[in-house]
């Protein structure tokens, strides 16, 4: 297996992958998505919330804000559930969650920046500039939300990603039997191919890009031609992932493993005859 | 109020508004800023330019 990154940048990494398998893949975007901790705020405690917006929209609101997730930030954090502590009476623990205050008088639109963390720690919102409800005279909120470590699988505010998608690699060819047709190229929608009257053939510009909507095959299809063929690399894949901000794409990619690592571990396990 | 995350793929669109309508009223094409502000997706896009704010 060899790997090729194409494009990369702080939110987002789009790579190749060669000489792979689908489950394999797969596993690994199922898991990005899914099974990746990342924090997110679970409990809400209003005090007091004067503005229009009902208690539970503002709550919904606060969990669907992005915090700081990378490594280093929640590095000492644990699930809820692997934690010792008795979360079920409603207290709280430094080593399975993160606390955060909002104390704001209106008039103002009060945005994420406002969501103060209790005590120094790094942990707070990926954007500053998220509003999160507006405030008239007069209105006050004053709350205190508590944010835990959690899982895609359990709740959308805990997955980490985006998009996270791969497709297989395209393949097309043509038919140099066949009389070329440049319909095919004015067709794309996407751009991949270019008609290169003077050379009479159809150059591939942009291969990484199609989609294998296969309108250049129906076209030539039209013309009672078969002169376009697409088709895909059993086992070579386009994977793009980009993450909401939390965390950088590689990251996740590196939990996905390990995630996929300790699911392995437990069949060795198994195998060797332990339980 | 806008929604935090796009309804379709989870990216945090809310964070673009306000510079969004910013630049807007200053008399920016709604498709530059958008393509300046890395918002690339169709379903992220429509979050911005079809926003009503009915929230006043």
């Amino acid at each position: 297996m060899k790997i090729d990154v194409k494009e990369q940048d702080e939110n987002s990494m789009t790579f190749i992958v060669y000489d792979a398998e689908v489950p394999f893949v797969n596993a690994i975007r199922r898991i990005a998505m899914m099974k990746v901790p990342k924090l997110a705020i679970d409990d809400v405690f209003i005090v007091k919330n004067d503005s229009a917006m009902f208690d539970e929209v503002l709550a919904h609101r606060l969990g669907l804000t992005p915090l700081v997730s990378d490594a280093a930030s929640i590095e000492g954090l644990v699930l809820p559930e692997d934690c010792d502590c008795d979360s079920e009476k409603g207290e709280y623990c430094p080593r399975c969650s993160v606390s955060f205050s909002l104390r704001e008088k209106g008039p103002k639109t009060v945005y994420s920046a406002d969501l103060k963390s209790c005590g120094d720690s790094k942990i707070k919102p990926v954007y500053d500039t998220i509003p999160l409800l507006k405030l008239k005279e007069n209105q006050e909120v004053d709350l205190e939300a508590v944010a835990k470590l959690g899982i895609g699988k359990d709740h959308a505010k805990w997955v980490p990603t985006t998009v996270c998608a791969y497709k297989q690699y395209p393949d097309i060819t043509f038919n140099e039997d066949e009389e070329v047709i440049y319909a095919v190229a004015e067709n794309c929608p996407r751009g991949v191919l270019e008609a290169d009257r003077e050379e009479g053939r159809i150059d591939i510009v942009d291969i990484e890009n199609c989609s294998l909507c296969k309108t250049c095959v129906r076209t030539a299809k039209a013309a009672d031609s078969k002169f376009i063929n697409v088709g895909y690399r059993e086992n070579d894949f386009i994977f793009k992932i980009e993450t909401d901000g939390s965390m950088p794409p590689k990251e996740v990619l590196l939990k996905a493993c390990d995630v996929l690592d300790s699911k392995a571990d437990e069949f060795i396990i198994f195998s060797e005859g332990g339980s | 109020m806008i929604p935090i995350r796009c309804i379709s793929c989870g990216k945090p669109v809310s964070a673009y508004f306000d510079e969004y309508n910013r630049r807007l009223a200053d008399g920016e094409e709604s498709k530059d800023i958008l393509d300046d502000m890395g918002i690339t997706r169709y379903c992220c896009r429509r979050m911005l330019i079809s926003h009503v704010e009915t929230w006043e």
